[in-house]
C-alpha cells in the first residue's frame, strides 16, 4: 500500500514541481524510466508468485536503471545512440509484456 | 536486467539461478499468514495492498517507486511541452526547420523594410502637404492685405487733408493715392474705406465718393509703407501737398511706427476673369 502511495506521490510531485531536466541527464531519463518500469513489473510478478524480496527488488531496480542509462550513454559515444536505445526499449518492452502476462495469469487466472 | 522475474514456471528465464534461494518465503511478512499457508496470487495482492503496513521493505519500495513516478511525470511533462517537440527531432529535420525559419525571417525583414519605406514616404508627403498648406495660408494673408480682405498693421504715415473751402476734388485724392502707391504704400484706407486695386473715386457734389461711399472732409489717409519713402513722396516740390495747399486745403503728414488699417472689403469673385495658371 505504501509502495503504491509512493508511486502516486511521485507522479503528483513530478507534475506539480515540473523541474527542468538537466541536459546531461535528458537522453537517459526515458530509458531509465522504462527500465524501472520493467523492474516494477518483475517485482509485482515475484510478489504474486510469493517470492518477493525487497533487497532483490532494490538491487534489480537500481541496476536496471544504471545499466539502461549506461547502454544509451555508450551508444551515444559510439554514434549508435538512437538505434541502441531503440533496442533497449524493445527488449525491456518484451520483458514487461511477459511479466504482465504472468501477472495476468495470477490475477485473472486466464 | 531485472532480477525479479525468477519465476519457476517460466522456462525461458534460466539465468540468475541464485535469485531463487534469495527470495525465501517470509520475504514479505504480509503475504505469509500462518492461517493460510497456500495463498493464491490474487489473495497475496489484496493482502499486500489493503492493510497498510509500515515496514522497511515497504518504505524502500515506496521510495524507489516515488523516484519512478517522479521521473515518469517529469519525462511526460517535458515531452508534452510545445518547445520540446524539437528535442526529439532529427538533425535533418532541425536543419530544415531552421532554414524555413531563416526564410521566414528574411521575408518578414523585407516586408518590414518596405513598410518602413512607405511610412517614411507618407511622413515626408504629409510634411510637404503641411508646408504647402502653411505657404498657402501665408500667401492668402499677403494677398488678403492687397485685396483688402484682412486688416493690416505696420509702420507708415497718416495724412489729414482738411478742406474747409470744399475745393478738393476726386482727382486730387486720386493723385495722392497714386503718389502713395508709387512710393510703395502697401495698404491704404481713406475715412474708413479700404483702397484696393479696383477702387474708384468720383465727385459727388461738394464731397467725394470712394467706391460709392461718400466721404467728407477732413480726409484722413492711413497708409502702411516705409515712412521715409512715403513722406518725401508727398512733400516733393510740385507734388501732392503743394498742389492741395494751392487749393487752400491744409495737409498734415505724420509718420507713425504703428498704423492700423482695419477697414475691410469683401472678397469679390470676378465674373469673367479666370486664373490662367492652372
Amino acid at each position: 500500500m505504501i509502495a503504491v502511495l509512493g508511486l502516486v506521490v511521485g507522479v503528483v510531485a513530478g507534475l506539480l514541481v515540473r523541474p527542468e531536466v538537466p541536459a546531461a541527464v535528458e537522453p537517459y531519463l526515458p530509458i531509465a524510466v522504462v527500465a524501472a518500469l520493467d523492474a516494477v513489473f518483475g517485482g509485482l510478478r515475484a510478489m504474486l508468485d510469493g517470492i518477493f524480496d525487497d533487497k532483490v527488488f532494490v538491487v534489480s531496480f537500481l541496476s536496471n536503471v544504471v545499466v539502461a542509462a549506461l547502454i544509451v550513454f555508450l551508444g551515444d559515444k559510439l554514434g549508435v545512440g538512437a538505434q541502441l536505445s531503440t533496442g533497449v526499449v524493445v527488449v525491456l518492452g518484451i520483458r514487461i509484456f511477459s511479466n504482465a502476462a504472468a501477472i495476468r495469469r495470477h490475477v485473472f487466472r486466464a | 536486467m531485472s532480477n525479479q522475474d525468477e519465476s519457476p514456471e517460466n522456462p525461458l528465464r534460466k539465468e540468475l539461478p541464485e535469485e531463487v534461494p534469495a527470495a525465501p518465503a517470509p520475504a514479505t511478512p504480509t503475504e505469509e499468514s500462518p492461517a493460510e499457508p497456500r495463498l493464491t496470487g490474487r489473495r497475496r495482492l489484496v493482502k499486500g495492498l489493503w492493510p497498510p503496513r509500515v515496514s522497511r521493505a515497504q518504505l524502500i519500495v515506496a521510495l524507489l517507486l516515488f523516484g519512478l513516478g517522479f521521473g515518469l511525470a517529469v519525462q511526460v511533462a517535458s515531452n508534452s511541452d510545445n518547445d520540446s517537440a524539437l528535442r526529439g527531432a532529427r538533425q535533418e529535420d532541425l536543419v530544415r526547420i531552421l532554414d524555413e525559419l531563416d526564410d521566414r525571417t528574411q521575408r518578414l525583414e523585407d516586408e518590414k523594410e518596405g513598410l518602413e519605406k512607405q511610412r517614411e514616404e507618407l511622413e515626408n508627403s504629409s510634411d510637404q502637404a503641411e508646408e504647402a498648406r502653411k505657404q498657402t495660408a501665408e500667401r492668402e494673408r499677403q494677398l488678403g492685405i492687397l485685396a483688402g480682405t484682412v486688416a493690416a498693421q505696420g509702420p507708415g504715415i497718416t495724412m489729414t487733408i482738411d478742406d474747409t473751402k470744399g475745393t478738393v476734388e476726386a482727382d486730387m485724392l486720386l493723385d495722392a493715392i497714386q503718389e502713395l502707391r508709387a512710393a510703395g504704400a502697401e495698404a491704404i484706407q481713406v475715412n474708413g474705406v479700404r483702397v484696393v486695386a479696383s477702387t474708384y473715386l468720383t465727385d459727388s457734389g461738394k464731397s467725394v465718393s470712394v467706391d460709392g461711399n461718400k466721404i467728407t472732409a477732413p480726409y484722413r489717409f492711413k497708409v502702411i509703407g516705409k515712412p521715409q519713402d512715403l513722406e518725401p513722396a508727398l512733400n516733393i516740390p510740385g507734388g501732392v501737398v503743394q498742389t492741395l495747399e494751392k487749393e487752400q486745403a491744409t495737409v498734415v503728414v505724420e509718420r507713425s511706427d504703428k498704423i492700423v488699417v482695419d477697414a475691410l472689403r469683401a472678397a469679390k469673385r470676378p465674373d469673367y476673369a479666370r486664373s490662367s495658371s492652372q
